[in-house]
């Protein structure tokens, strides 16, 4: 997780809700490529709640996106994409070739942890009343969202334990 | 590099189609990531830009971008992407490879390009370990690695890339890691800027056949940023000396950039065909060059 050139003291409301946006969209880019991924390497299960989570961050980054037209219109923006890295977005290494279902959901819970804890370390440097309002509810958000990812992993039967390891050969050299 | 561009562009504007076919967690989509930020950032148009590979994981790269691309031959990357600048100076040349492609097959090419000083960023993608044939010993694998090639461990010093390119002179040397994207998009931003030859080591594990400690995790631990240890840029013989620590620290930044970048090959080649150029024979004349008078 890494952020770059955001000043959280002079943070305007259009500003965070744009940060916010590129938030969620950074973590359904790279939930669309783990899910491609898994289609590669023929895991359906971690591809299809890869899918899940794309619907997901799709849903909250349009809210998002609606409320900042509602109230800035197409003003432009001041934050840019090149800014944040791996905020709620899995880290790349999260990603494992022929991961189960429920290996997929425990690196989105983590990313939705890291997420929660970007914002609470965020929030102390704000002064903006409707910012931090706007990153109180965001934090709260993220909390939603792992109760949501928690509620997929107690659907898993128990066989969806096993680890990979136990039915995956060791790559083989040639 | 010589020229940028005024149109904003973004990195989605460098991503093409084609979806990367990587294992799962390779270091290598970071790496096309920090390519991308670092294209938006230049700000070339796509169709401006010829991006060269060799073979291997990491040389499927060019594909992934919307610049012209060529994967080519076992490291040869930089022969090409000589070429490719030599006819066409006006592009912006980018190779990229693994270290096996960069540093064994095509270890004797980095030489040239670089007394030469050719204006063209080499990215090398290092994994110590050739991953697509299925884990060999590579030329940066540790002594006393295992593989597939090397039953009873490697007998072999691994060749340190940094003080390689150091030795040999090149003006921008680097290292990121997908450790820290936003450091190494800014590297390979810098590379890219400087007027001549830049190399930029990344440190990308290999997740099916690298080891545990050359992984995200092990990596972070053994990470130091160079411009938090005080390093100054443009001190060379301080930059070799911190290169030698490669394989048991990973600093990160700039190693050595060249304060007085002396010409390009580029301008050394103009500079010549406008000397000589008054005295040039028409093109229909061109043979009698050849005839004795």
């Amino acid at each position: 997780m890494a952020i770059r050139g955001i000043d959280y003291a002079n943070l305007s409301l259009k500003d965070a809700l744009d940060l916010a946006i590129l938030i969620e969209d950074e973590a359904q880019e790279r939930y669309e490529e783990f899910a491609t991924q898994m289609d590669q390497h023929r895991t359906p299960e971690a591809a299809k709640f890869f899918r899940y989570m794309v619907e997901n961050e799709a849903k909250h980054g349009r809210e998002l996106s609606a409320r900042r037209v509602a109230r800035f219109g197409d003003a432009p923006s001041a934050v840019s994409r090149t800014m944040i890295y791996d905020i709620e977005a899995p880290d790349y290494d999260a990603a494992r070739a022929f991961m189960s279902a429920r290996k997929a959901m425990e690196a989105a819970l983590a990313s939705e942890v890291k997420a929660h804890g970007f914002f609470v370390a965020a929030l102390p440097a704000i002064k903006d009343a409707e910012v931090r309002a706007l990153f109180e509810e965001l934090r709260e958000e993220e909390i939603l969202h792992q109760t949501l990812v928690k509620a997929e992993l107690a659907k898993l039967s128990p066989d969806s334990q096993l680890s990979d390891e136990d039915f995956v050969d060791e790559p083989a050299p040639q | 590099m010589s020229a940028t561009g005024t149109c904003e562009y973004q990195p989605k504007d460098y991503k093409s189609d084609l979806k990367p076919i990587w294992c799962p967690g390779c270091g290598d989509f970071s790496v096309v990531q920090g390519i991308y930020r670092a294209l938006a950032a230049i700000g070339r148009p796509p169709h401006e830009i010829a991006f060269v590979s060799g073979i291997g994981c990491s040389s499927r790269i060019p594909g992934y971008t919307t610049a012209y691309g060529f994967n080519s031959v076992h490291g040869r990357a930089l022969p090409i992407a000589q070429g490719i600048k030599l006819a066409n100076p006006d592009l912006l040349v980018l190779a990229a490879g693994g270290d096996g492609d960069g540093f064994s097959i095509g270890g004797g090419h980095i030489a040239h390009l670089i007394r030469r000083n050719m204006d063209i960023t080499y990215i090398v993608m290092d994994n110590q370990i050739y991953g697509l044939t299925k884990g060999q010993l590579s030329p940066t694998s540790q002594k006393g690695r295992t593989t597939c090639t090397s039953r009873y461990g490697s007998l072999e010093e691994p060749v340190n890339p940094l003080l390689y390119v150091l030795a040999y002179g090149a003006g921008f040397v680097a290292q990121a890691s997908p450790t820290d994207l936003v450091g190494m998009a800014a590297v390979i931003e810098e590379a890219i800027r400087y007027p001549g030859f830049a190399f930029v080591n990344i440190q990308s594990p290999c997740v099916t056949y690298g080891e545990e400690e050359h992984q995200i995790k092990g990596l972070k631990a053994i990470s130091e940023s160079l411009a938090g240890l005080g390093h100054n840029p443009a001190d060379r013989l301080a930059a070799m000396d911190l290169a030698q620590h490669y394989g048991h620290k990973m600093h990160l930044g700039v190693f050595y950039r060249n304060p007085e970048p002396p010409p390009t090959y580029g301008d050394l080649v103009k500079e010549r065909q406008t000397l000589l150029s008054k005295d040039a024979l028409p093109k229909e004349r061109i043979l009698d060059l050849f005839i004795k008078k």
